[in-house]
């Protein structure tokens, strides 16, 4: 007889946090399943939020806390759905856990194993900027804060195995299949992030290990400069990744890879006008001679006051172009934004110690595949009652939050999450046990 | 025979898992063994003393991409550790070990 649980979440980011711990305070068993080793999804990667630039860590990581601790809600990280039936009232659903080689229970996270590991791979986490190695742990804050191997990029020296003071590592695990029965889902999968490599006349480079011709280090994308700036940042100051230089004018590339028919992604992602300005301020705080330069097409600052904040950014001396960037090049490491100044009608030419690309929010349709709902022509969740029942998918039982319907910021995301988690208690208090 | 257990239990998983036939990707050996020479090359380089990573590039005649990655990586893992920073650029040194400082 298979686990039974009142409520699956699927995807451990802001959404599903915030949907468990809803339900969970609500007096339902939930299941959490996350993909990635850790909860917390992109928001504990983030600097601050905007605009009130209070820390993005500081919100995250009580949550993260909560989730892993609460009584009603069982963690299951580095797992994945692959296939869902529903059976009368209730859901069957198939999950595969992915093997750590490292025995959750007997872990203490002390990153003796990470230490010893002699490999060094491009850290996710990080966005390339660093390394990491084939055994470690995902990040300071992670919850479990556990550690795993990348078999894959192992060398299989035993280094990791002989310093574990617990003996917890297990080379031996093998993936699991685990049934479970539920009553209702809701779906937390959230977003992918535009691949900037996609843009070839942006110049970007994907691995900073590897320095190609045609790409620049001093290129970067929004997440990138997310981390740079982020108190749990991968350097010790912000300095750029091409050579360590404190870079004294940084420029935004506005709308790259969103609103654009040509990389077939027409929509606006709404976060990376206000994510980029944010940037922008917190990128003049931390070097307070730096010029910093915005390239826009439209500012979208829609929210509760999010004009203030444009305007403040604005009034502080940060530079708001309008016009396209046609093309980035570089001269002598350094690189140069060519743009038409759609005001002026001038043709420009600027050079820079840094570029971030403010990349845009994609779907993320292969995390709900096994899940057999509905999706729209861009590859999110479908909404079949989008203005009366956001929360609901064209499958009775099964629910939505967050950046799985579309691209929205922070405050949007929590709401609906807290809306999904409302609607699946009403339906799971309708279909009692 | 609970000694031969604890015996048979500190037995590492590793070679049993080589003794089933799984082995590490070849190209992950050869990564590992051009990282280990670089990283010596670097921590080398600045046991004459804190040095810019431009300064680190050219002495090692290494891409200054490519030694940022490495010189931010063993910043993480306590390897080196910043200095002043002098025209834009922080130098980097190695950290003081323990019976030194002591």
């Amino acid at each position: 007889m298979p686990e039974g649980y009142d409520a699956l979440v699927v995807g451990g980011g802001i959404a599903g946090m915030e949907a468990s711990l809803t339900l969970g305070d609500a007096g339902f068993d939930v299941l959490l399943v996350e993909k990635e080793p850790s909860i917390g999804g992109h928001m504990i990667q983030l600097s601050k939020v905007f605009p009130t630039t209070d820390c993005a860590g500081c919100i995250t990581t009580p949550k993260m806390a909560a989730t892993g601790k609460h009584p009603k809600i069982k963690l299951l990280t580095y797992s994945e759905v692959e296939g869902i039936e529903k059976t009368g009232k209730k859901f069957r659903v198939r999950i595969l856990k992915k093997p750590r080689y490292v025995d959750e229970n007997a872990c203490i996270g002390c990153g003796r194993c990470e230490q010893a590991c002699p490999v060094l791979i491009p850290k996710e986490w990080e966005y390339g900027l660093i390394g990491r190695k084939a055994a470690y742990i995902p990040f300071e804050m992670a919850t479990p804060k556990k550690a795993l191997i990348d078999l894959d990029n192992c060398i299989m020296c035993g280094r990791c195995e002989r310093a574990c003071p617990k003996e917890a590592i297990n080379f031996l695990q093998e993936p699991e299949e685990i049934e479970v029965e539920v009553k209702a889902v809701i779906i937390a999968t959230g977003y992918n992030l535009f691949s900037p490599e996609k843009k070839k006349e942006y110049g970007y480079t994907g691995n900073l290990t590897v320095i190609h011709t045609s790409a620049n280090p001093n290129i970067i994308h929004g997440m990138q400069m997310e981390r740079l700036l982020a108190p749990s940042r991968p350097y010790h100051a912000l300095v750029r990744p091409g050579d360590g230089k404190v870079p004294e004018r940084v420029a935004w590339v506005l709308c790259t890879g969103s609103r654009d028919k040509s990389v077939g992604n027409p929509l606006c992602s709404r976060v990376c006008c206000m994510y980029s300005i944010k940037q922008a301020l917190l990128y003049s705080s931390a070097v307070p001679f730096g010029e910093a330069a915005i390239y826009y097409m439209d500012i979208r600052a829609f929210g509760k006051g999010f004009e203030e904040f444009y305007n403040m950014v604005r009034e502080l001396g940060v530079e708001f172009i309008k016009g396209k960037v046609a093309k980035i090049e570089s001269r002598n490491g350094n690189p140069v934004i060519i743009a038409e100044n759609t005001e002026t009608g001038e043709i420009m030419e600027e050079e820079y110690d840094m570029v971030v690309l403010a990349i845009g929010l994609l779907s993320n349709p292969e995390a709900v595949k096994a899940l057999g709902v509905e999706l729209d022509q861009y590859g999110f969740v479908a909404q079949p009652q989008e203005n009366s029942n956001p929360a609901v998918t064209d499958k009775e039982g099964i629910f939505v939050a967050g950046t799985a319907t579309c691209p929205k910021d922070i405050p949007d995301t929590v709401a609906e999450a807290s809306a999904a988690a409302a609607q699946c208690i009403a339906y799971l208090e309708e279909v009692g046990s | 025979m609970a000694e031969e257990a604890k015996k048979a239990k500190k037995e590492l998983t590793v070679k049993k898992l080589r003794e089933k036939g799984v082995k590490p990707r070849e190209e992950v050996i050869e990564k590992s063994k051009e990282q280990r020479k670089i990283i010596k090359q670097i921590t080398g380089c600045l046991e004459s003393g804190p040095k810019t990573i431009p300064e680190i590039a050219a002495e090692v005649k290494m891409p200054v991409g490519i030694v940022t990655w490495y010189v931010m990586s063993m910043f993480k893992y306590g390897q080196v550790v910043p200095d002043e920073e002098v025209d834009g650029y922080y130098k980097y040194k190695l950290p003081v070990k323990k019976e030194e400082s002591e």
